[in-house]
Parts: C-alpha cells; structure tokens; sequence
C-alpha cells in the first residue's frame, strides 16, 4: 500500500492527475475497483492525505482542504464514469438486445361506467362545496314522490301514463326529490345535500328516452339562501364538470316544488356558443331544473318558511354523461358493450 | 302551443322581430321552441285556374290539365288527382323558383311538354304533407298571388307553455305578456251583436248538478244559420295553429278558444231533447259514441253534457255524434262553460281521449273567460253563417269564485332573490301584469289577483312574476355564505364508491342494467321464488316487466352480447339494487354487487390462444374475491359447497364474510353459457353489498421482524380427497409459533404418484422475534409437521 511520508499541494495534485488517469484507462470492472481501494479506500490514500492535512502551515492548509476535496471529487468521478462506460459495453455484447417493444403481461385497469364517472364528479365537486351525498330507495310513496313535493293530484306526472304505479300507493320514483323530502322530515335546517338516484318514468325509449335513468339533484336549506346564491352555485358547479370556460344562463321555467323555478342552460362546450349540431345550433344546452322551494314544500316537511330559505335543483345523469363524452344514443349506455366501456377507462 | 304573429299583433302593438320576440318570452317563462316562416320563397307562384283535364295518352297515373293563369291557358303535366275541372289550385309558371329552390323550366313529360308545375304543400315548404296538389278557394281568382290567397307569409311561433299557465294557451293570453314585456297596452276585439227579440232564456234551459265540477256554464241561441266554409282567413290561421277547417260554425268555435283560450261547443239545438241541458255525472251502462266515431262507455264519475234523455258530449272533452253540426243545422245553442282541471283531466286520461278543450280544461280555464268567449264567438257566426241571435244568455254560474288578495313584502323579494329591487318597479311590475296593486305602504303592497292569473297563490308566486320581467340575467350569481353544516352522514356513498374504484383497480369494467327486465328472463335465469317477484303492473313492454330479483341473469345476458359481438375477454363488475316482495307483499329492495368473468382471465399476452381451464377460471374468481374482501373487510372469507340454480353442480360455492352471508360464486352452468356460444368456463358471483362495507379494515402498526427467516421445503403425497385446506390446518396445528408463513407452490399429478394420489409441496417458512433461527432447529420443526402430516392424512413425505 502506497504510503505518504511526507506531502504538499503540488503531491496532492499530482497523486489527483494519476488516480484519474488510473480510472480512465483500466480495462475492467475489477481494474476499476483495484484504483478505487488504492486511492480511495479505507486504507488507501485519501485518509491519509486528510489526516495529513494538520500538518499544512495555517496559511496553506484552506489551500491544502480543497486540493484534498478535488482528489476525492475527480477520482470518484473518473471511476463513476469508467464503470459506466465498461458496464455498458459490457450489455453490448452480452448477445442481442431483448426486445422490449414486446406485450407488456401486467393486466389492466378496469373502468367506471360513464353514468358512474359523471355522478362521482358531481358528488366531488359539490362535496367541497359542502354538500354532503343522501340516497334513498327506488321504490318510494306517493306522499314523498308527489304530494309533499306540492305537485297537484291532477297533475300529469301522477297518470298512469308517466308513473310506474306498483299498486298499494307505490311507485318507482319518478325522480329523487322524496330523498329530499326524507332529509327535511328527519333532520332539522340547515340541510346541504345531493341526492343521486336511480328514476323511473314510463317514456318509450328513444335515442334520448329511457324509462330508467338517474338524476342527481340538490337542495340547499339555510337563512338568507337566494336564487342568486342558486346561480352561483350551479354555475360554479357547471364551470367544475363541463370546463372552466363554459357560460351559464337561466330562463325563467316552471316545477310544481320551487317558486320561482328556472332552467339552466350552459354554453355550448363543443363550439363555444356558435352553434354547432350538439347543441342545435342555439350556442347553449339545457341542462338542468332548479328554483327556490316552494313554501309549501317547506310546510309539508315542519320547516319555518319565514325563518329559512332553499334552492333545489335537478338534472339528469346520462343527458350530462351523453353531453360530456359525446354519446350519440342513452341505449349505448345500457348495452354495455365491453369496447364502449373501454372508452371511458 | 301555435301563434301566428299577425294574430298577435291584432291585440298588441308590437314591432319585434320575430328572434326578438323569441328571445324576450323565452327569458320570461314561455319558452319559444320554434319560429316557422311560412310562406317565405312564394313570391314566383300564382293561383292557376284547371279549366279541364284529360289523361296523358302515355301515363295512366299523369293527367294533361289546361290551366289558366290569369292571361291565357297553359298546358300542365300534374301527378296528382285530387282536383276536378273548376278547381282553383298552386300554380308555378315557367321561369318561377320553388321555395326548395327548384327552377321550373318548359320541359316533356313523357312526351308532352309542361308549361309550369301544380304543387303540393311540401314543395312548397308549407308542411310535409303531399297529398296531391293545394288547392284554394274557387272564388280567388286565377293569376292572383299564391301567397296573398293562403294569407301568407306569415311567422308563427311554437311556444311551450308550462303547466302552470293556462292563461297562456290563447292567443291574446300571450298579447297579454308580451303587452307586459313591451309595456303596451292590451286591445281587445268588440264582441258587440245585434239581437232579436226572442229570448234565449225561453229557448233552452241548464242546469248544473255539481258547482264544484262545472262552475259555469252558459248558453247563447243563434237561428237561421247557413252552414258553409269559414272565410279563407279564419281557415288559414286555423291551419297554422295545426287545427283543420270543418265549417264555419265548428271553425268559429275554434277560432274563438284559439283566439282567447276558451273551449266552445255548438250544439244543433234541434237535436237537444227537450232543449234541455243538464250537467250531470254519467249514469251506469250510458254511452256515447264521440265526434271521433268511437262509442265510449261513460263511467258515474265522468262529467257529461246531457239532454232530457241522454248524454250529448262528454263535459270538457269532445262532443257526441247525435247533436254534431251539420250541414242541415240551423238552429245552434252555443256552450261556453267551465270545467273542473281534475274531473277533466281523470275522465280523459280514463277514457284515452284527448282533445284541445281536454288539453285548456285540465290545466283550468278562467270561469269569468265564458261569457266573454260566446259573445265573442256569438259575433263572428252572426258575420260568418248570417242568422239571427236570441237575446241574452243563459249564465249558470254557481262556483264564481272571489278574487284573491296577495300581499308581497319587498324586503322578501330581495330575501329570496339575492338582488335589490326597487318597490316600485315591483309595482310597476305588477300593473303590467294586470294584477292590481290596491294598496301600498313602505314595505308591502296587496296584490288583488284577477281571475285569469289562478295559479298565482301566495307570495313566491308573486316574486317569481318579479324575478322573470325583471331578467334572471339580472340576478347576481353570488357564492352562498355558508355555515358549516352537522349535515346527513354520507359515509356508506364513499365506501361505495371506493369498492367501485377498487374493482377497477382489480382489472374489472363496470356495467349498468335497467332495473327492470324480462318475465322469460327471470324465469330462465333467475329461478327465483316467482311469487315474490315484483311485477310491474303497466310496464312499457314485455321486455321490463318484473322489476329485477338478481343481478346475475343480467349480468349472463350481458356476457352472452359481448359474446355474439366478438367481445371474448370482459371482466365486469356492477353494483345495483334488487327488488322483491316479502311474505307481507311488501316491495322491498336492496344492494347487490354481481361479477362476471369470461375469456383469458388474468393471463399474460403470450398465453393468449391457450384455453382457460374450469380450475383456472375458478381460482381467478377465488382469488379476486379473496383480494376484495381483504381489502374491504376484517372479518375473514370463508367459503363452502353450495349450489346455485345458474351456477355448474361442484364449482359453486357459498360466501361468508365471518359469520354474514356474503352471496354466491362459482363457474356459470355449462348449458347457459353454450346458449350464449362461450365455449370457455364463466366465472360469476352475485353478493351482498353490505357485508362488504360493514367491518371495513382498521388499520394499526405491527412491529417488523428484524431477524432473518429460514425457509425449507415439505413435499408429500396424499389421496386425492385431502383439501388443500385440511394440510394447512394439520400443519399450522403442528407446527411451532415461529412457523409464520406456509406457501403451496406445487401441485402434481402422474404416473409416479399414483392413481387417485396427488404431490403437494410447500414451503414453511421459521422466524424468531427474538433471535436467529439455527438450522439445526428449523430441521426439529420440520420433523414434527411431517410426523403429523403421516398421521394424521396419511401423507406419504418426499425426502430430498
Ligand atoms: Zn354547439
């Protein structure tokens, strides 16, 4: 083992330049290792030289820290980058290259059904708003599905013709406004709930009908709620779901459980409001219900009308789905073809 | 809903363009779904006299036609047949352009040329309707505009009007708002006639059983009618509101609840027995054979016009045969009454009839409207079919109702708004309603509520009307201060959707079926008890009539079209609810998450045309729900025989997480599956979903172990009736607490083994939490778990 007797900067420098090109020009792996041990190792120079270091006059010794840092830095650096060089042709020539354009074997992900994608977006984006998920059943009454909700005994929805009546005062429910009805009657205000469902109406299916499909809806229960705060809501929500850029507008409509009630258009997210064929080419989209409950709906549930104000709204699941991905036909969503699911992964 | 703009500006000085008209009612509550302009692209065409016709010599179904247009006569090729000699008929002469942007040029028809072309409606862009060519009244004399003869062009609006606004549903209903909307005034029609000295009070009588269903209702005489057509105005407005011209009394009656949305009936008071009106409920086995010419059985809840002997209409509806117009009428009592939005809406809906009187009276008509309407109507017969009109009415009105009084609070309208608005644009507001401010203070005004407004009940009906006049664009979108709220615990929605993630995550598509689905189906597949299934009374089709008692049968079905689709490998996954009755005949429903496994389950890409054993498939489904239910659950998975009416006899079995049944899994029944032509194992499983989400995993820290393990082999043969499971339980049994892990990593059968024998090798893996392990005691252990191994399965231990 080499051995340093006595030393100054110029020794260093130079023991520097020869480790260096020790590393550089060693033919193998274990030639390399050989320089490290001598000039690097626990009993090679560099101990040596820092303990030797103490002996450099005051003056020197800054001088002789970063000489010794240097000796350290470059040869491990020569030899960093020799065994690089040597380990790498030694993959070279270890015989031809595996082909890694070959099949990956890890199995993939499944994927969400595009109904639960837009339902899982929407119950994250209004859950950092503050409004926390109820759910209720399918198979409702008629009080919670029509009569609480204030829609009037004659009122159409209530026909045979819209209703899947299930005998004995049940029904499928023909929206999930009852969860609403449900949340009020149990929990006092305030209430800030969505509701996504499962709905039943009797339409002929059609590219855009289904007699089974989902909503979600909202409501929102507390002192000094207004419609304003409904169309800052629902406009932030539209912004969240379809894009940041789309545009919001509300036309005056009419439910039997809100007052005033409004529909909610948004800009049209494919050509920006010019028109196009997705939205009929009036630049927007109806997308959902809402309005101010009605007093009455309030009455039913024991709620002080006077004290408290809500909004509710409503909309469909699969039209949002249908408009976000593009899907030309709601029976596509139903069919449940394995190469149209993969689409949403 | 209808409206010709020109009908409208008859009541209202408006100068919008029609997309500007549009755009205001649509912001206002009438939504405009439409804005048609007929007429447009007319200018070429004329009316063409046929002044004879012969057949072309080389076309049976062509006739040669002589047309006059005005100057000389042409001769005309035509295709249609509906028109006889005299007719006077849309006529597009050479050099003219359809509105399709046709040119229309001399041309051989078959040999003969054509100086011009007779045209239907659809090529005229008029309707689609081609029925042969339009014809026009024979007065109109040949030459003239076609256009000016069809009272074109003309813009008329399709408007939907929403439930609540039956006022709505008429013409000047809608003058009414958009004289609101500009600030005009309302102009009404003079409905002033002369009368003769007769009194309809002796002509006829009324009388109402039930004010409650029939509040009003009154009837005018009218004598000396001469039935004929309507003047070609009041037909072409009829027919751009989508209703057909009968004659002029029928066309009258409709013009009029067109016109101001009240349904009239004229009856040939002639054929009234006993010129009696009674407004009765039906009585059992009465009949009625409507205007449709179906007869109608009448149920006792069902209102009817009646004479002294029987039923004339059905009350609201639609007339009856027996007392119809026609042309041999001369005498007419004119009915302009009220019906109740409930009765009218069972009855039609009870009898499948609709009509647009049904249509205007479920949704209500304004009772103080009738009087007004028959005047109005008493008037344009009087001026269209000549006569004479008794004097005064017969007014029956027992259900006036008294005006409503609302007061609105102007601090609550910026409450429930979010906007401030001043007091007296509220009022003003209002006053263009026509709904009348009768008093006022600083913080309130009493709103008297005229009898046309019904559906304005309390005060947020009234704010609404102050929130649409006055733009919802107005109303800021403000973020909600909002509290934090102790709101409903949504914990098990997230734990769903979580479980939804992770069966992604574990390689699966989800799907989604309706809840609804075939009786065949369910009896095929499900085999479920039938008389606890809930069945839908009035469903759509045969194809969703029982609401689903499974997810499995769907779930096949859905496997079986992928397969018809060339679809091989899915792996799907759904989770939705099942519904049945219990004994009480109770609808119950609940949870279930059904799996579905088909093709190269969890195989690599290169052993892709290698076919998937029943074991394979079996152990792929075993080992996805082992994973799951580790993932959801603490309480462990346990499994046992079971047997499934789908599922194949000896690979089917029961699931339990700890002691809850969890469902069923196993490889779909063989026969099912070669319906579908799959020729590999299924394997499907349909579970509950709450045990999944009940003993979700509490996680805590174990320390880890620092000392290195030994890891030695035990290899043994055993009858082929020992269970994997019977050798782990033998070996953990005998085995000392530092056995921490035993592996199965063989299984072999041959030759070598024996017949009804099998290999089984294992690894047991030793380590110590306090030390390590020596060999010498790892070989200690192994010899008491092999002595135990002969023993107790009479295992035959491979040395070596
Ligand atoms: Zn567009």
């Amino acid at each position: 083992m080499a051995e340093i007797f006595w030393m100054n900067l110029a020794e260093i420098d130079a023991l520097t330049a020869e480790g260096v090109a020790g590393a550089q020009q060693a033919a193998t792996v274990d030639a390399v290792e050989a320089v490290r041990i001598q000039y690097l190792g626990r009993k090679g120079l560099l101990p040596q030289i820092m303990k030797g270091l103490k002996d450099f006059a005051p003056a020197e010794r800054g001088a002789a820290g970063r000489s010794a840092n240097a000796f350290k830095d470059s040869i491990t650096a020569a030899i960093e980058a020799r065994l690089l060089a040597l380990r790498g042709a030694a993959g070279a020539v270890a015989g031809p290259a595996f082909d890694y354009t070959l099949p990956g074997s890890w199995r993939g992900l499944g994927s969400l059904h595009p109904v639960s994608l837009v339902i899982t977006d929407a119950v994250r984006i209004f859950s950092r708003m503050g409004f926390a998920v109820a759910e209720g059943p399918d198979i409702e009454n008629a009080y919670n599905n029509f009569e609480a909700l204030n829609t009037p005994a004659h009122h159409p929805s209530l026909a045979e013709t819209d209703t899947f009546w299930l005998g004995k005062g049940e029904l499928l429910r023909t929206q999930t406004s009852p969860v609403q009805i449900r949340v009020m009657q149990s929990h006092p205000p305030p209430v800030r709930i969505i509701t996504p469902g499962r709905c039943y109406r009797r339409d002929t299916t059609d590219a855009t009908h289904s007699a089974s499909f989902h909503q979600i809806e909202g409501l929102y229960v507390d002192r000094q709620v207004s419609l304003a705060d409904l169309k800052g809501t629902l406009a932030a929500f539209m912004r969240a779901m379809m894009g940041p850029d789309v545009g919001v507008r509300f036309r005056p409509h009419f439910f039997p459980f809100t007052e005033p009630s409004v529909e909610c258009d948004f800009s049209c997210h494919v050509c920006g409001g010019k028109g196009c064929r997705v939205c009929k080419q009036s630049g927007w989209i109806e997308i959902a219900g809402a309005g101010m409950v009605d007093p009455r709906v309030f009455g039913k549930v024991g709620y002080d009308a006077e004290a408290w104000t809500g909004f509710a709204f409503g909309m469909g699941v699969e039209r949002i789905a249908m408009i976000k991905y593009g899907i030309p036909d709601i029976r596509m969503l139903y069919e449940n073809d394995a190469r149209f699911l993969a689409q949403f992964g | 809903m209808k409206i010709p703009y020109s009908w409208l500006k008859e009541f209202v000085d408006v100068e919008a363009t029609p997309e500007e008209l549009a755009e205001r009612l649509t912001f206002s509550g009438v939504e405009v779904e439409g804005i048609h302009r007929l007429g447009d692209g007319l200018g070429d065409l004329i009316v063409g006299e046929i002044v004879r016709f012969e057949k072309h010599p080389a076309a049976d179904r062509l006739r040669l036609c002589t047309v006059h247009d005005g100057r000389g006569e042409l001769q005309v090729v035509c295709g249609a047949s509906n028109f006889e000699v005299g007719d006077k008929a849309a006529f597009a002469p050479v050099g003219a352009t359809l509105p399709g942007g046709m040119a229309i040029t001399k041309r051989k028809v078959r040999g003969i040329e054509s100086h011009g072309m007779l045209c239907a409606e659809d090529e005229l862009g008029l309707s689609e309707g081609h029925g042969g060519i339009l014809l026009v009244e024979r007065e109109v004399p040949a030459g003239q505009s076609l256009a000016t003869a069809l009272g074109l062009p003309e813009v008329v609006f399709e408007l939907e009007i929403t439930w609540n606004r039956p006022d709505c549903l008429s013409v000047i209903g809608m003058a009414r708002e958009v004289a609101a909307l500009y600030g005009k005034s309302l102009r009404l029609p003079d409905v002033a006639y002369a009368e003769d000295s007769r009194a309809a009070a002796d002509l006829a009588k009324v009388r109402i059983d039930d004010a409650a269903r029939c509040p009003r209702y009154t009837g005018r005489v009218l004598s000396g009618l001469a039935v004929g057509p309507s003047p070609g105005w009041m037909q072409h407005r009829l027919k751009f509101c989508g209703v057909r011209p009968i004659s002029n009394i029928v066309d009258v009656t409709n013009y009029v609840m067109l016109e101001c949305g009240q349904p009239l009936h004229a009856f040939d008071l002639t054929r009234v027995a006993g010129a009696q009106i009674h407004i009765r409920c039906a009585q059992a086995g009465e009949k009625l054979k409507t205007l449709d010419g179906v007869e109608r059985a009448l149920a006792p809840d069902m209102l009817v016009i009646a004479d002294a002997q029987e039923p004339l209409a059905v009350a609201g509806i639609m007339g009856g045969g027996g007392s119809e117009i026609s042309e041999s009428t001369r005498e007419v009592l004119l009915e302009s009454a009220s019906f109740d939005a409930p009765g009218t809406r069972r009855t039609s809906v009870a009898l499948g009839l609709a009509s647009e009187s049904s249509h205007r009276f479920e949704r209500g008509v304004d009772p103080e409207l009738a009087d007004w309407a028959s005047r109005r109507a008493a008037a344009l017969l009087l001026q269209t079919a000549g006569g004479a009109a008794a004097g005064g009415v017969i007014d029956v009105y027992p259900g006036r109702a008294e005006l409503r009084r609302i007061t609105c609070r102007f601090a609550r309208v910026q409450a429930l708004l979010g906007v401030a608005i001043a007091a007296d644009a509220i009022c003003n507001i209002f006053a263009g309603l026509e709904l009348i401010v009768e008093s006022r203070t600083d913080a309130a005004c009493v709103v008297r509520i005229p009898s046309f407004r019904r559906d304005l009940e309390i005060e947020a009906d009234l704010i609404e009307e102050v929130a649409r006049m006055h733009g919802l664009d107005r109303v800021p979108e403000a973020t909600p201060h909002a509290t934090l709220i102790q709101n409903v615990d949504d914990a098990r929605t997230w734990a769903v959707m979580q479980l939804r993630e992770r069966l992604t995550g574990l390689g699966l598509r989800e799907i989604l079926n309706y809840s609804f689905m075939s009786e065949r189906h369910v009896n095929q597949l499900g085999g479920e008890d039938a008389a606890r299934r809930l069945v839908i009374p009035n469903p759509v089709s045969i194809d969703h009539a029982v609401m689903r008692p499974a997810l499995l049968p769907q779930m096949l079905l859905t496997l079986g079209h992928n397969m018809s689709r060339q679809v091989a490998n899915a792996d799907f996954f759904e989770i939705g609810r099942i519904f049945w009755r219990d004994e009480a005949g109770q609808a119950c429903e609940a949870e279930r998450l059904s799996l579905g496994l088909m093709g190269r389950v969890g195989q690599g890409a290169l052993d892709g045309r290698r076919s998937v054993s029943p074991a394979e498939m079996f152990l792929s489904l075993k080992g996805l729900l082992t994973a799951l239910c580790r993932a959801q659950s603490d309480a462990g998975l346990r499994m046992a025989p079971a047997t499934h009416a789908s599922m194949e006899p000896g690979w089917c079995v029961g699931l339990w997480l700890g002691d809850v049944a969890l469902g069923t899994a196993g490889l779909l029944r063989r026969g099912l599956r070669e319906e579908w032509r799959i020729a590999e194992p299924v394997g499907v499983a349909e579970l509950h979903v709450q045990p999944l989400l009940a003993a979700p995993r509490r996680r805590s820290f174990a320390p880890l172990a620092t000392y290195p393990s030994i890891t030695h082999d035990v290899a043994m043969i055993v009858a082929e009736d020992v269970q994997h499971e019977n050798i782990l339980a033998v070996i953990r049994k005998a085995g000392p607490t530092e056995l921490t892990d035993v592996r199965l990593f063989d299984i072999f059968r041959g030759v070598a083994v024996g017949v009804g024998r099998k290999s089984m090798a294992y690894s047991l893996v030793y380590q110590s939490g306090a030390r390590t392990l020596t060999d010498a005691e790892a070989n200690t252990f192994d010899v008491g778990i092999r002595q135990a191994l002969r023993q107790e399965l009479q295992a035959e231990i491979r040395e070596g």
